[in-house]
């Protein structure tokens, strides 16, 4: 008893400190920010290591907490929910010569600088001369390569004439996650070195401006600019409802959904684990209401590359092999529970791309027949009923999956490949491979066939998933398969020193235009590079000469030429009967909103925008948020 | 002279011999890693959105090759090294080119050294006292209790005590911020309120850290000093009736510091490493995630600035205290 006292008086003294500490707390957002008129979103690339670079020009500076959604704008912009280009900075699209040699750009007029100055022609002009005198920065290599000259008709009209011809040259100022920004001339006119230049405090071209920046690099605040109206979203869509948007890096996801259960993030990125953990939080909500949540608009396609310059991955047959190896169903199951939308194209199912493609294709894609017989008639790989398959095993999950076809269609996907193991046998067999005693396949050599699949570390990205749900696939196919993850994925991919990559199995499209040049001239011949060497194309190094001709055709067409999307056509049926890589699904994006303070995100039911708060259009959807009113 | 001659020459030599080998391995080690810095680069740059031409990317590579310093032999990168680091130049970084990597070290050390200084001297101290006490007085309950607590914390990894942490101070009972290192929206320049807020900011990552911290002193200073109650000089004071705190801390605690205080050393050095995963729970800002980058994006300046700062940094702390244990210790002499 003669210590209890001593106890007592340790346990008061921690109540004390904790109870100090408490009395210490302030609110998240300083005094003069209420937190009501203030939006709070995640930076998608972390914290910054020098959170006074705003030198968007300069390769290495973190452009997603603000740079590109408030400050500066960009001439285009692609909007992939609803699949078109917008004009932001530009007044129109670009207008081409015949011989696309030359590319003239009207620009908006009536857009000012934060700091008054008006934004004219003479911007660009500079923006485009400076880049391309000074190796290093961003765009001094495209410009170097096309730009002959680039000079001003009027104070908003500036002509490009160009080296050779090019009918995507306006793609550098066409925003996809970056482009080529506009400088500010009057202020980098007197700058002596650009590529050191912080350009801090940054002047915008957006409708805010930056008010205040964490020196450790975790936050950045921005306030809207009393002049908003003269902006390119202002002009667009009117006033942005937050007066204040807060960047802010939380960290890992279960740091994100600590802080949406506080209401300190608004908007950010999960992964399906701390989603499920986040339902818990008031207010909660994500792209989707309901199962599978995830956001289907996303312009990219997950799947499995093949270095075709290795053995026994350069046959065709092979790849053709693994893929009717897998069943989708249980991929996406062991993936993300199901969740996503399947694409047997190497594009990705969104639901503008399954409007321009697979619903064109569709019919096609039933009746293409690979090169062997079963029962006597020519196999058919398409499965129409892998959806209805994908739906059904939600089901049986418990989760609310609607019974109309169509409506299965729009959340699963059209179809994929059939789960065809025996054919997959025959195509390895009459290829020499075998079986040893225990049903393990064994390559035309005799030796144990090991496929070693290189996937990114990320146990939240899809090639992560993706990885070990496809090697079991193969496993139980017979097939020893190792997954090995690395930070240096790329590096290796890029070198070719991979066998099988989860990573990208094809390069990403527009993702609001019909164009395909983008995804497909990554397969060129003129870009393969044997093993051991950088490539620039694809980094599964296969091309093939009837698609060659096909690029050469949409690089000699125009960004809307009627023919873009039949010649498209040609080159994906290409790409489907050799099989370089093989589709899964489309990227599932997983977002956590908190309705406590703002409401009428761009979710399912009214996708008006892209979800995103790291894309740039972000800056399009701020009109359209509405205040709750709480406090 | 003797002194100079026969200990302190040959001693600095040594110091310098270490930090050049250190400087060489942390040239030759981020070359045998599996990136490279420019693809890296231009995967930032292709990976998120922008459309490159192919021949551009080419045309970039080369540049950057360039720019980087990497387009020489690398025993002309290795000298090219040795005359920056001369001049106290670690070069530009590669993710954040041109900003010269001083420049980035200035801005996340601060944080680092604040957090890590105090965590780990205030974890010394109290680990210190409190494991030399209960070593003497291992036959109370208390001492028994605090042995225990200490067994229970050691073992525990550091991410799991950092994360309930998080979770019951931040989240179960919101007392606490869940990020960064002050409030946003407050004024960077000194002030009382400042103080208090980077303070709370600091107070969880600090907790987890001097928690640990302790836990381990505790620990291994109880050892020494149970060692050491086993000696004859002990022993005779006890019989000679000395009083308890006199032998405690004069004959126990005392004899048993040398070891600690090389361990403190260490320690100290070893801050400008940064504590990555303290950073990474907290979202604390510092070194650690700074290195941890540059290590994933191949930026061998910046790995290299961080990682010699650290060599330098413990061959400075251990050739200071090589040269003032005789006065923490009568019984060493440099003769």
């Amino acid at each position: 008893m003669k210590y209890a006292g001593r106890y007592a008086s340790l346990l008061l003294l921690l109540l004390s400190i904790l109870v100090a500490a408490s009395s210490l707390a302030l609110a998240q957002i300083g005094p003069d920010i209420p937190r009501e008129e203030t939006l709070i979103v995640d930076i998608l690339t972390g914290r910054s290591p020098n959170p006074r670079r705003f030198n968007a020009w300069a390769p290495g500076t973190t452009t997603d907490a603000g740079i590109q959604q408030l400050m500066l704008d960009t001439l285009w912009c692609v909007e992939y929910a609803q699949g078109e280009i917008l004009n932001v900075v530009a007044a129109a699209p670009p207008i081409y010569s015949d011989d696309y040699t030359q590319m003239t750009v009207k620009l908006r007029e009536g857009l000012y600088w934060s700091d008054g100055v008006a934004f004219t022609a003479d911007d660009l002009v500079f923006t485009v001369e400076t880049l391309k005198a000074n190796p290093g920065m961003n765009y001094q290599a495209e410009f170097d390569i096309f730009v002959k000259e680039v000079y001003k008709t009027d104070d908003y009209t500036v002509v490009f004439e160009l080296k050779e011809p090019n009918s995507r040259f306006h793609t550098y100022f066409l925003n996809r996650w970056g482009a080529c920004r506009i400088m500010p001339k009057h202020i980098w006119e007197n700058v002596d070195n650009p590529m050191a230049f912080d350009f801090y405090p940054p002047v915008s071209l957006g409708q805010y401006v930056l008010k205040d920046v964490d020196p450790g690099g975790y936050w950045f605040l921005w306030e809207k600019r009393e002049d908003w109206e003269r902006t390119a979203v202002g002009q667009l869509y009117g006033e942005p409802k937050p007066r204040y948007i807060l960047f802010h890096f939380y960290g890992p996801p279960e740091r994100k959904v600590i802080a949406q259960s506080r209401h300190e993030l608004d908007m950010c990125d999960l992964t399906m684990e701390s989603l499920q953990a986040s339902w818990e939080n008031p207010g909660f909500r994500t792209y989707r209401k309901e199962y599978p949540w995830i956001v289907n608009i996303d312009p990219c396609i997950t799947g499995i590359t093949f270095n075709v310059l290795v053995e026994p991955f350069d046959n065709k047959d092979v790849r053709w092999a693994l893929a009717l190896a897998m069943d989708i169903v249980d991929v996406m199951a062991l993936s993300f529970d199901g969740a996503g939308v399947m694409g047997a194209l190497l594009v990705p199912p969104t639901p503008v791309y399954l409007d321009w493609y697979y619903e064109p294709m569709e019919e096609w894609l039933r009746e293409f027949t690979l090169d062997i017989e079963v029962d006597g008639a020519p196999f058919k790989p398409y499965d129409p009923g892998a959806a209805k398959r994908l739906a059904d095993y939600a089901a049986g999950r418990g989760y609310d999956v609607p019974d109309d076809p169509a409506k299965q269609r729009e959340i699963f996907g059209y179809g994929w490949w059939k789960y065809a193991p025996e054919v997959a046998a025959q195509l390895l067999e009459r290829n020499g491979f075998s079986r040893d005693k225990d049903g393990g396949w064994l390559l035309p050599d005799g030796t144990p066939w090991k496929i070693t699949i290189t996937s990114h570390p990320n146990p939240a990205h899809p090639a992560y998933k993706n990885s070990f749900a496809i090697a079991q696939q193969w496993r139980r196919f017979g097939i020893e398969v190792e997954v090995v993850t690395t930070e240096q994925y790329n590096t290796l991919a890029t070198y070719g020193q991979f066998d099988v990559s989860s990573v990208w199995p094809a390069y990403e499209p527009w993702g609001g235009h019909p164009d395909m040049y983008r995804t497909l001239r990554m397969w060129d011949s003129d870009l393969h590079r044997p093993v051991g060497e950088v490539t620039y194309g694809h980094q599964g190094r296969w091309s093939h000469p009837d698609l060659d001709v096909i690029i050469d055709k949409l690089e000699k067409i125009g960004f809307d030429d009627p023919e873009l999307i039949p010649l498209a056509i040609e080159g994906l049926k290409i790409t489907t009967a050799e099989m370089p890589s093989i589709a899964t699904f489309g990227y599932p994006g997983f977002v956590g909103w908190d309705e406590t303070y703002w409401t009428n995100y761009p979710g399912a039911e009214n996708p008006y925008q892209q979800p995103y708060q790291h894309w740039p259009n972000f800056k399009f959807m701020l009109p359209f948020l509405e205040p709750t009113g709480n406090k | 002279m003797p002194f100079l001659k026969r200990y302190l020459l040959p001693r600095i030599v040594q110091y310098l011999v270490v930090i050049f080998i250190g400087g060489t391995l942390v040239f030759i080690i981020p070359r045998l890693m599996p990136v490279d810095p420019v693809q890296q680069t231009l995967q930032r740059i292709t990976i998120q959105g922008a459309f490159l031409d192919p021949r551009a990317i080419e045309q970039i590579r080369e540049t950057l090759l360039e720019l980087y310093g990497l387009k020489g032999s690398l025993m002309e990168q290795y000298f090219a090294l040795w005359r920056r680091l001369l001049r106290g130049d670690f070069g530009p970084s590669y993710v954040q080119f041109p900003t010269p990597v001083m420049t980035l070290i200035k801005i996340s050390l601060p944080w680092t050294v604040g957090l890590l200084v105090t965590t780990t001297v205030l974890s010394w101290i109290v680990g210190n006292i409190l494991g030399g006490i209960a070593a003497y007085y291992s036959h109370r309950r208390w001492a028994q209790l605090m042995e225990n607590i200490a067994m229970l914390i050691r073992p525990i990894p550091y991410y799991i005590i950092a994360l309930a942490l998080l979770l019951l101070l931040a989240y179960a009972v919101p007392i606490f911020p869940v990020t960064g290192g002050f409030s946003i929206g407050r004024s960077f320049v000194f002030s009382w309120g400042l103080v208090l807020d980077i303070l709370k900011h600091a107070f969880l990552p600090a907790l987890s850290l001097a928690i640990v911290g302790t836990a381990t002193w505790f620990m291994t200073m109880r050892l020494l000093v149970s060692n050491l109650l086993a000696e004859d000089y002990i022993v005779y004071a006890q019989i000679a009736g000395v009083q308890d705190g006199e032998i405690l801390y004069n004959y126990a605690i005392k004899n048993a510091m040398l070891p600690q205080v090389t361990g403190l050393t260490l320690s100290l050095g070893q801050i400008f490493g940064g504590a990555l995963i303290t950073e990474t729970v907290f979202s604390y800002p510092g070194l650690g995630t700074l290195l941890y980058s540059s290590i994933n994006s191949g930026d061998y300046n910046l790995m290299m600035g961080i990682t010699l700062l650290s060599v330098v940094a413990i061959a400075t702390g251990v050739l200071i205290m090589d040269l003032i244990y005789p006065f923490l210790d009568p019984r060493i002499r440099y003769e």
